[in-house]
């Protein structure tokens, strides 16, 4: 009887399921024939073709992208970019359009940062388009970052739903940096359709402040990636690793997401001609390494012994985690590693160090597309390869670097661990703006150590490849989402990260969607705002305190190596005058301090317990 | 040398065809993930589920334990490998074993509905499942009617012709965006860049077309299905000569080979239609591999 009932079941299933992707087309206006999302690119007149402009300013070099429609043939290729000085606009650069994507590059060297300027874009005798170049915010106490992920145009997920409350929150924060960690595009075939969309929903707000996008797996036309340096892929999923599109369009990729970005110091190009994009941006004192996670890492497909329906799932919860950290398997590459190592040693010019990347340093998700989906690991999270992961968390907490991602489609906030629980760095993963695929945080054990009244979910957790993770906050969806609201119950919205460079506390907000940020009323997702300090991103539990050192100068750098390998262990700006540095215990340390860089031996046998001691510096 | 009757050889490779396929896909449902999930992971599925007094615990399961979805998702791969051995089994008179390879057809469409639906409804996508959604019934037919009934060669020709209009839509690239795995392992193969595999794809998408009217065409349809035969093979094992390497696991034969053998109907439809085409010198038997004749027509058939 059971079983007739289920087999009718899945003869009916079967015809609602076509029945019902055939209602959606229906419903939504902007669907056509085919159900999928209307994705066109617009005619436009000629005063209008340019949709958009990114810029970013480093070390006085001011990085534009004009983003462009088609430009008709008989039409000049060139645009150029305007200042306004003095109530003039005065050109201060021109360049040529690349018609494989249609960007405008632009570099201006000597820019002078201290002053905000407006600015204008011009093709032809027609189109313009104006924004302003905000001034360096160096005397701003508290630098904003808003931080998006995962932008859906499907109308099923809400991604057909206006930004208009994202942009208006963003104005009402002013952010002082947009953050896109990746997934601004889901079209795996027409990026620059996409990208010309996305222009149109946050061109309003891009335009007047510096804009990371850092593009992740969808974004280069596929639905995982494991870039492998450039290798072409041909398994479905991707998970043999390399890029599924050809390299040209990867390029297109790029070009159109990151050529705005501050030049890479890593000049190379890797497989199919794939430029290298990963840099860091200094703006406000705040110093944002943005990484490329994706680009190096290795495909799991053959490199790992199967362990679930897919080469990249992991299904088996006792399998034994050690199998899958395979030798070779590479994450951020030695080059990349080496660039975060001088980075984090690299104190000029800023206060705080914050991490930029796709995704997180572990598996944060149990449940994965669906409520019974679970998964007891996945390769597509930063959490594997394991030694990969460690050695980035190693060298992130070398410089107390906060780290900021997405991609997961849940919002969560993770105290990572690498040797001990929580003795890495800080994680914050933003929800999705429209949320495409579900996932849920949900131990089966209750966390140890975990805040009192805390959910059970919360607190200190092995994820799936046996990583050390505590848990703060997971914005997990409905179970049955849907229904009225299908942006909140599938826990889309947007981060805002708050870096006060006098407190140096990093406050973490995570918002659904429209909601008012600037209403008292209105309400974070469960588990924000959490507010922890720069130094919380390398203490840890079982280390001890050196000896007060009390400067001379307000606000050094210091130093700390450990007097046997003379490896760093980490350089920070201490906080005012005094810095009592944390360090291991029964161990020797060299400290080193200095104005911006840590040049002046202060001690060279310092010991947990040590005295306080007063430093002079040159 | 083993001489075979040359329907008997006809049969043999129906039979070789059908098992490849279902053996294929047998692999991808116990080893690999079935692409069902779109079919499943619906509202309205849920919805009806409820309706039929499936709870939703019951339905998607607890998180600890599979649901119903991940049973019967798994249950399917059984059916798949009892259609494979009905490929072989299968004799004139066998009723339920043909009734049993006709529902392993619908299994077929479901699967083939399926990758449908996950590509975004391109209609190519469905279509180039063809050959595996009509082997069994030809094979059936072949039992049932005889290799060179009508409807048998007429089902071969439905058959070959939804495979390479599908690939062939795919590969133009026109309406439907090539997929980027066709470009990959053009690339790869070839070790040229992704703008010169683009253009021989869209030659080959043109030929793939031309196949398709060739058929109908007497003076050329044994050039047509034999260069079918020929394109088919290869780029069913395209995957594993793209994707298999000495340094994985297995040397990735588990990720790729099942991928040349499910199919198998792409390139032996068309040969398939070759030797029943070809000019018979010696009307009852044949000598394998070399001497592969062909009867003069015989009644019930067509085409020849």
């Amino acid at each position: 009887m059971k079983l007739a009932r289920i087999v009718t079941f899945c003869c009916a299933a079967l015809l609602i399921a076509g029945g019902a992707l055939a209602q959606e087309k229906e419903k939504k206006p902007k669907k056509k024939g085919k159900g999928r999302a209307v994705l066109e690119i617009p005619e436009v007149e000629k005063k209008d073709i340019i949709c958009f402009a990114l810029y970013t300013i480093s070390d006085n070099v001011l990085k534009l992208t004009a983003q462009l429609y088609p430009i008709a043939g008989g039409d000049t290729k060139i645009v150029r970019l305007e200042i306004e000085k003095g109530g003039k606009w005065v050109e201060v650069a021109k360049t040529e359009v690349i018609e494989l994507g249609w960007t405008a590059p632009f570099r201006v060297e000597k820019w002078d940062d201290t002053k905000t300027q407006k600015y204008r874009v011009l093709h032809g005798a027609e189109a313009t388009y104006e924004g302003s170049i905000r001034k360096n915010p160096i005397d701003k106490d508290e630098i904003v970052v808003a931080g998006f992920t995962g932008n859906s145009i499907h109308p099923a997920h809400g991604g057909d739903i206006s930004r208009q409350d994202l942009i208006d929150n963003v104005k009402k924060v002013d952010a002082d940096v947009l953050f896109f960690s990746g997934d601004q595009v889901y079209d795996h075939h027409r990026h620059f359709a996409a990208w010309l969309k996305f222009g149109r929903d946050f061109g309003e707000i891009i335009k007047d402040r510096p804009t990371i996008c850092l593009p992740d797996d969808h974004d280069a036309g596929q639905p995982n990636l494991w870039g492998e340096s450039g290798k072409i892929s041909t398994l479905g999923g991707a998970a043999d690793g390399g890029y599924s599109q050809p390299g040209s369009y990867v390029q297109e990729v790029e070009r159109a997401q990151t050529s705005h970005l501050p030049d890479s110091p890593d000049t190379r190009t890797i497989g199919q001609g794939i430029g290298i994009w990963y840099t860091n941006l200094n703006w406000g004192n705040i110093d944002f390494a943005i990484l490329e996670d994706r680009k190096f890492k290795t495909g799991p497909a053959g490199r790992v012994p199967k362990q679930g329906p897919r080469p990249d799932h992991i299904r088996n919860p006792d399998y034994d985690p050690a199998s899958v950290d395979v030798e070779g398997a590479i994450l951020l590459g030695s080059h990349q590693l080496k660039f975060i190592d001088q980075w984090a040693e690299d104190w000029r010019h800023a206060d705080m160090k914050v991490a930029l990347s796709a995704t997180i340093f572990c598996g944060g998700a149990h449940i994965h597309g669906s409520a019974n989906g679970r998964l007891h690991a996945d390769m597509d999270s930063n959490g594997w390869p394991q030694t990969g992961r460690n050695n980035a968390l190693r060298s992130l907490r070398r410089g107390y670097a906060f780290h900021f991602a997405g991609d997961q489609h849940l919002a969560t906030i993770f105290h990572q661990g690498v040797d001990e629980y929580r003795d890495a760095i800080w994680s914050f993963c933003v929800p999705s703006i429209a949320n495409l695929y579900l996932r849920w945080w949900e131990p089966l054990e209750a966390g140890p150590n975990r805040e009192e009244g805390a959910p059970e979910y919360t607190g200190d957790h092995l994820d799936g490849f046996a990583n050390k993770v505590t848990n703060y906050a997971a914005a997990n969806p409905e179970k049955k989402p849907a229904g009225g609201d299908v942006l909140n119950t599938r826990s889309a919205g947007f981060g805002i990260v708050r870096f006060n460079t006098k407190t140096r506390e990093i406050r973490m907000e995570c918002w659904p969607r429209n909601v008012d940020v600037t209403d008292p009323e209105a309400k974070q997702y469960p588990g924000w705002p959490r507010t922890i300090s720069q130094f919380d991103n390398y203490n840890p539990p079982s280390w001890g305190k050196l000896g007060e050192l009390t400067f001379d100068i307000e606000n050094p750098v210091v130093q700390l190596i450990d007097a046997d390998s003379n490896e760093i262990l980490y350089t920070v700006r201490a906080n005012g005058k005094t810095f009592t540095p944390g360090a291991p215990k029964g161990k020797a340390f060299i400290v080193k301090a200095g104005k911006d860089v840590p040049d002046t031996v202060v001690s060279e046998e310092a010991k947990v317990g040590g005295d306080a001691q007063s430093v002079k510096l040159p | 040398m083993t001489r075979v009757k040359p329907d008997q050889f006809l049969l043999l490779l129906l039979r070789l065809g059908g098992f490849c396929c279902f053996a294929g896909w047998t692999w991808v449902h116990f080893y690999w993930e079935a692409p069902y999930g779109i079919l499943l992971w619906q509202d309205a599925t849920f919805k009806l589920a409820e309706r039929f007094g499936i709870g939703w615990g019951e339905f998607v399961g607890s998180g600890n334990n599979d649901g119903l979805v991940q049973v019967w998702l798994t249950r399917v791969g059984w059916l798949y490998l009892i259609c494979s051995i009905l490929t072989l089994t299968v004799r004139k008179k066998s009723w339920i074993q043909m009734a049993g390879l006709i529902g392993g057809s619908c299994l077929f469409v479901v699967l083939s509905y399926a990758k449908y639906l996950s590509a975004q409804s391109q209609l190519p996508m469905f279509i180039e499942h063809g050959g595996q959604m009509l082997i069994p019934v030809i094979l059936v037919f072949a039992l049932a009617k005889g290799v060179r009934h009508r409807a048998t060669i007429i089902t071969a020709m439905v058959a070959v012709v939804m495979i390479f209009a599908g690939h062939g839509a795919y590969a133009l690239g026109y309406h439907w965006p090539t997929p980027a795995n066709f470009l990959g392992m053009t690339s790869i193969i070839l070790h040229i860049e992704s703008e010169t595999a683009r253009i021989i794809l869209r030659i080959a998408g043109v030929l793939d077309l031309l196949v398709c009217i060739g058929l109908f065409i007497r003076p050329i349809r044994q050039a047509s299905v034999l260069y079918a035969a020929v394109w088919g093979f290869l780029t069913a094992i395209a995957r594993p000569v793209a994707g298999m390497s000495l340094g994985l696991n297995y040397w990735g034969a588990d990720q790729y080979l099942h991928e040349a053998v499910l199919r198998a109907p792409h390139f032996i439809l068309p040969l398939y239609l070759f030797f029943l085409w070809r000019k018979s010198e010696a009307p009852d038997t044949l000598e394998l591999p070399t001497a592969i004749q062909d009867k003069k027509a015989a009644p019930q058939t067509c085409g020849s």
